[in-house]
């Protein structure tokens, strides 16, 4: 049977992207940010995941204005790096596990989550990025990809608590595909960070921190935090930190560290990174 | 449930957060045609076009003279009073070949310098721009 090994929650910003595209991980700018993935990118070396669940936004790229899924599974082959405004990213081609991804979609349709299924989708930064922070710059990603996309976008996006239930879903649903896998779940995005109006550049560092400290053990105080207080507290884009909750929910009852780092600041954000294993 | 069931009152406290419009189903309607023609950009084939002549790319799109106006003015504070979305609108900064800092920074009054300062000295506290009716 096929079960959920770990989780872990980064940030996603383009910037990274750009860092890693450009060779300049490196720079005093940016070795801070990345030498707290080290421990993370040895790890995954030694784990070797067979597929990642990762849990990302769309940033109108493969979603417009027009169609607005609230979460959407991509069930696709594989999936191309998107053209975001200034050309897609040079990156490998995400390939997907369709008999995995079409199991954990009929399973939570079955559980009441109406998801929205997508054959064919191009991919951006919020997935790309994280893949980028874990693996480096290999010509394939080492691991099968499922991209769960989620609307953090056109209120109301989905409370916390109704992702943490999805993520519950998912890992009944995992573990009841007939195939020995070992499948991790991402959760990205956030954290604190406010990218529009005169209230821009908003990090609370503490708040953060204490977001953080909620997702180890067996606390699920986080579950019930409202819309408004991330938007208060962590800025107007902070709320993506309701998908760490997918992933959070996923791992069952009780989690372990294994790892955790956090700085600030990355363009306009904080980053954010915890590996954690159900327990 | 963890959310307040009354859509009013879920709605009526996102006016309380001072110097932010979160992207509500009003905006998102009002925004919808700017959005749309900021996602076209994401082909290099429109961009071209966008390039060449900006206000005849902007007059294919049932868009109103004002939302217009705050495009070609890069007006992004503007452009969210109007229904844009920071997401769809990073296409046309993108295109002009800014990055997210250079084009947030104008949103905020500061230069980009000083933004950037403000960003690697641990960002805006969040002290005094929670609420504006609480003044915390």
């Amino acid at each position: 049977m096929a079960r959920i090994s770990a989780g872990i929650a980064t940030s996603h910003v383009p910037l990274l992207g750009v860092a890693v595209d450009q060779d300049k991980t490196r720079d005093p700018y940016f070795h801070p940010i990345f030498s707290g993935y080290e421990w993370t990118k040895r790890w995954e070396a030694e784990r070797k995941p067979d597929v990642i669940l990762l849990v990302y936004n769309d940033h109108a790229s493969a979603f417009d204005a027009n169609i607005i899924p609230t979460f959407a599974i991509g069930t696709g082959e594989h999936f191309k790096p998107a053209d975001e405004g200034w050309g897609p990213r040079a990156v490998p081609d995400v390939i997907g596990h369709p008999d995995l991804a079409w199991h954990i979609a009929q399973s939570l349709i079955l559980e009441e989550f109406d998801m929205t299924i997508i054959n064919q989708m191009d991919v951006d930064h919020g997935l790309t990025v994280p893949l980028s922070m874990m693996f480096g710059t290999p010509a394939a990603w080492p691991a099968k990809v499922i991209p769960l996309a989620v609307n953090v976008v056109t209120y109301p996006v989905p409370s916390g608590n109704r992702c943490w239930m999805l993520g519950e879903a998912i890992r009944r649903a995992v573990e009841s595909f007939p195939e020995e896998l070992d499948v991790q779940i991402w959760g990205t995005g956030g954290m604190s960070h406010q990218l529009q109006g005169q209230r821009a550049g908003l990090i609370n560092a503490a708040w953060d921190n204490r977001f953080m400290d909620s997702l180890i053990g067996e606390s699920e105080a986080a579950r019930h935090i409202p819309h408004i207080e991330y938007l208060r507290e962590t800025g107007s884009e902070g709320i993506e930190m309701v998908m760490w909750l997918i992933m959070r929910g996923a791992l069952g009852p009780r989690t372990r560290l294994l790892h955790r780092h956090y700085h600030v600041p990355c363009s306009n954000t904080a980053i954010g990174h915890l590996v954690l294993e159900p327990c | 449930m963890s959310e307040k069931a009354d859509i009013h009152d879920y709605l009526a406290e996102f006016d309380d957060i001072p110097g932010t419009r979160i992207y509500t189903a009003k905006r998102a309607r009002q925004g919808y045609h700017l959005n749309q023609f900021a996602m076209s950009l994401m082909k290099a084939e429109n961009r071209e076009l966008w390039k060449a002549d900006e206000a005849a790319y902007l007059d294919q799109w049932p868009m109103s003279d004002e939302q217009k106006q705050a495009v070609l003015a890069r007006d992004y504070n503007r452009l969210l009073d109007l229904g844009g979305n920071i997401y769809f609108l990073a296409k046309v900064f993108s295109t002009d070949g800014l990055s997210f800092v250079q084009a947030v920074s104008t949103m905020t009054g500061m230069s980009v310098e000083e933004y950037q300062a403000m960003m690697n000295s641990g960002g805006r506290s969040p002290d005094g721009v929670r609420s504006i009716k609480d003044a915390r």
